[in-house]
């Protein structure tokens, strides 16, 4: 793991306190823990009556309802669960781009989100695609002890998924921080992300040469993930067909997301530190 | 055709060219860059200047705009001229208009022989242009620059080689200004150059005279004396022999005077002889040689001015006095109406428009001082020419009041003792300080010298000539007093002057008869060329120095090819902008 990378998560860690996690409430399912759930449970908060039916358990009949009524009514309690956070991090090579913040940028976010979760008691996973997803070393521990955060899969992560995709827990919160540049439909990934979570929050982090394209002249552009090669002459038309296509990626992203319940937001990695009011704005973090 | 470049120097800015190149090189060798996707690279249409199209041509077609308007500049900068056939150089031919040019040799004039030689190097070899530049007195232009033969033979018509000198020099000089070191230069004259080593490779000096021995009238003159006119005549031998002048002086058809005169070589002797002053016009002629017109001369009666002068003094004996010295300059007319000079001793000034006046101060005996020296003249002052005052008794008036405008002439320390002033209409007014009981001015030579002066000052301001002779190429002063001037030369041309000044400098650029009409009145004065120079036939010669460079070049000219490439380089240029100007727009 480059050093960089090693003191963004540190950053990202001390950056974490400051936030807490916003678990939505229809978000609280999982373990048992130390949070209302949405289901019953064996929780002490009374929810409900419903009548007894076999298979119930004894325990939980109301024996003061059964005397008044002569119905044997069962008392339903709301569980109790520990909530979870998968980050879900786009380990291709274009995230980790030289002469660009990504890499840094995805870490730090990662280790905020992490710590931000932690001051929440919520649990969470770290997820990096490259040939097929796998969880960091020691995910689940403060972001300054992970291990094995690198940028250098030559797949996309729409190949990572088909590959083998994450074992995410089931109604947990979802972040996945990605650049989204790779040529797949969204609503693909979306789908797959967005079933059985109980929220998906989709971080479109994009260096600042990915959004302003380069300066007129003639360039011999390497795709980063592929190798490949294409040459041309950037001039204002290119430019500006360029921010278009862009716009164009964008859009279709942002529709695809609100098309199946998952909010988009897109930072700059370089201005990342002053852009973490949208995370606040999409309802991701609260100020701790 | 090659072209010829006069700065080659210059072409060693074409290193610029492989700069340029180098830059457009650099500038549009591809930069390698690494971007996260190509996703966004890859456009349905592709740009203007990018994609497909750019991937084949690497240099756009500003580089190659770029490269031509700089080789247009460098071929500018080193001056391309180009040899253009058919084309020569402009010919400006230098004519001598001397008279010596009509001296003839074997029945052809130098000037003749001149004008053939001319028109068939005209008609060999046609110039693109011909000028010429009349080598008289002063060089002056025929005309503007011709193109055809006849155009050429009308300017000619001009070179009637009256003239009294040739300034060849001064005419090469003007030649060599017009033709801006571009012409050819052709000199037709009658004698070798000075120094037969021609300089440059534009001049040609081509000579069609003959040495001849030559007799002739080099100086006449015909001066009044007393009531004759004295004559006289200076005949030269321009020959290696030794020669017989038969010298014939007539007056109209009455042959006056025949003399017979032996010269040496190159000898000159003078004959003097009076005539009636009543007689008209004089001739004198030599026997016919090589040269006609320097063998007649022609003299007219001298003027003889007179001046009106009235004496309008009371005193008897001052009056005798002023009567007899006036008579005596010779130059008093017998009539005093109408008077030029009043001379009298009243303080008021004279009526009249065209009197001068002489004021006579005779001091009172206590006012008197008598003045024995020194005395200050004004020696360039037309009164004291000649005059000497040493040695004399001047008794004058100290207390003399000065008009505005006076100036002293003849001064006794600080004491004015004869003063002149002159009013708004050219009027001269003298005052003599002179008590001439108590001098003895009257006594001594000065007196008449004065009044001789005097005379003569105020003959010389009477409208009309001076002078009846004159020597060809002279200038002749008019007095016209403001009336307006006709003036009739030799070959019947009539010039007038319908406004005039006081005075008129007539030219003279044929001997011969002038008719000056003033007024109701006429005047006539004669012009002959007399020229020592131009009769000395003996250094004539037929011959042909200096030469153009490179016959074959005379009939292919350099022409400048610099504006052709200016020009295409700053089309270039438009068009570079024309170009470029939508790229800045759209960047904008």
């Amino acid at each position: 793991m480059k050093p960089s990378v090693r003191q963004a998560l540190r950053e990202g860690e001390q950056l974490g306190l400051r936030y807490s996690l916003l678990m939505p409430q229809t978000t609280a399912s999982g373990a048992t823990g130390s949070r209302l759930g949405r289901r019953t449970g064996s929780s002490i908060d009374f929810q409900d009556y419903r009548d007894y039916e076999p298979g119930d358990d004894l325990r939980f009949i109301d024996w003061g309802v059964y005397a008044r009524t002569d119905r044997l009514t069962i008392k339903l309690f709301r569980e109790e669960v520990t909530p979870h956070l998968d980050l879900i991090l786009d380990g291709s090579r274009s995230m980790g781009l030289e002469e660009s913040a990504k890499p840094e940028a995805a870490a730090k976010l990662g280790a905020l989100l992490a710590t931000a979760a932690a001051n929440v008691q919520c649990t969470h996973a770290v997820w990096l695609s490259g040939e097929g997803f796998h969880r960091l070393a020691n995910d689940s521990h403060p972001p300054s002890t992970w291990d094995g955060l690198g940028f250098d899969s030559v797949r996309n992560l729409d190949q990572s998924l088909d590959l083998l995709g994450p074992r995410l827990r089931r109604l947990g919160v979802r972040v996945l921080i990605s650049d989204l540049l790779w040529p797949a439909q969204p609503i693909h990934t979306i789908r797959r992300l967005r079933e059985g979570a109980a929220a998906l929050f989709v971080i479109q982090l994009l260096g600042r040469d990915d959004v302003t394209p380069p300066e007129q002249g003639s360039l011999r552009l390497i795709d980063s993930e592929t190798g490949e090669t294409t040459e041309l002459y950037v001039d204002a038309g290119v430019s500006r067909q360029y921010r278009d296509g862009l716009a164009r990626l964008q859009q279709s992203w942002d529709d695809t997301c609100r098309q199946c319940g998952a909010h988009l937001t897109t930072l700059i990695a370089e201005e990342l530190e002053s852009s973490l009011a949208r995370l606040e704005s999409m309802q991701l973090v609260a100020p701790a | 055709m090659f072209p010829f470049f006069v700065y080659p120097l210059a072409l060693l800015a074409l290193a610029a060219l492989p700069v340029l190149a180098a830059i457009y090189l650099f500038r549009h060798r591809f930069r390698r860059r690494t971007v996260s996707s190509l996703l966004l690279w890859r456009f349905q249409m592709p740009s203007r200047e990018g994609g497909a199209k750019i991937q084949r041509i690497q240099l756009p077609l500003l580089f190659f705009l770029e490269l031509l308007a700089l080789l247009c500049l460098v071929m500018a900068a080193s001056g391309p001229q180009w040899r253009q056939p058919g084309a020569g150089r402009p010919l400006i031919v230098v004519l001598d208009d001397s008279f010596s040019m009509r001296a003839v040799y074997e029945a052809v004039s130098a000037r003749d022989r001149a004008l053939e030689y001319l028109e068939r190097h005209f008609r060999r070899q046609p110039p693109p242009s011909v000028r010429l530049v009349l080598a008289g007195s002063q060089p002056r232009l025929a005309g503007a620059p011709v193109r055809t033969w006849s155009e050429l033979a009308r300017q000619l018509v001009g070179w009637t080689c009256h003239a009294p000198q040739a300034a060849l020099e001064a005419a090469l000089t003007l030649a060599s200004e017009l033709g801006n070191q571009q012409a050819n230069i052709l000199i037709l004259t009658d004698h070798p150059p000075v120094d037969e080593r021609m300089a440059g490779d534009r001049l040609r000096w081509h000579a069609f005279g003959q040495p001849s021995a030559n007799l002739a009238i080099v100086n006449a003159s015909r001066v009044s004396h007393a009531e004759q006119d004295r004559c006289l005549l200076e005949i030269a031998n321009y020959a290696a022999t030794p020669q017989l002048a038969r010298v014939t002086v007539q007056a109209g058809s009455n042959t006056l005077q025949t003399s017979s005169l032996t010269l040496a070589p190159n000898e000159r002797q003078r004959l003097v002889f009076e005539i009636p002053g009543r007689a008209p016009l004089l001739e004198a002629a030599l026997e016919p040689d090589a040269l006609g017109e320097d063998n007649t001369v022609q003299l007219l009666p001298p003027i003889r001015p007179r001046v009106r002068v009235q004496v309008a003094i009371t005193n008897a004996a001052m009056h005798e006095l002023l009567s007899r010295t006036l008579e005596v300059t010779g130059l008093r007319a017998a009539l005093s109406v109408d008077p030029e000079l009043v001379i009298h001793q009243a303080s008021g000034a004279v009526h009249g428009t065209n009197a001068w006046d002489l004021r006579w101060v005779l001091p009172s005996a206590e006012e008197g001082v008598a003045f024995t020296g020194p005395f200050v003249i004004d020696t360039s002052h037309p009164l004291t020419e000649g005059l000497a005052l040493e040695g004399m008794v001047w008794t004058a008036a100290t207390n003399l009041a000065l008009s505005p405008g006076t100036v002293p002439v003849i001064t006794a320390g600080n004491i004015p003792l004869v003063l002149a002033r002159e009013d708004a209409l050219g009027r001269r007014h003298l005052t003599l300080n002179l008590d001439p009981g108590l001098s003895t001015l009257h006594n001594t030579p000065g007196w008449p010298i004065l009044f001789w002066n005097l005379l003569r000052w105020r003959a010389t301001e009477q409208p009309g000539l001076s002078e009846r002779n004159f020597r060809l190429g002279a200038e002749v002063e008019l007095r016209t007093a403001g009336q307006p001037a006709t003036v009739t030369r030799p070959d019947g041309v009539v010039v007038q002057f319908v406004e005039t000044s006081d005075r008129l400098s007539l030219e003279t650029p044929l001997p011969g008869h002038y008719l000056v009409s003033l007024g109701t009145a006429t005047n006539a004065f004669v012009v002959n060329p007399l020229a020592a120079d131009e009769s000395a036939l003996t250094g004539c010669a037929t011959g042909r120095w200096g030469g153009w460079k490179d016959e074959e070049a005379q009939r292919r000219q350099l022409a400048s090819a610099v504006w052709i490439f200016g020009l295409a380089a700053l089309a270039i240029m438009v068009v570079h902008l024309v170009l470029l100007a939508p790229r800045a727009k759209g960047s904008r």
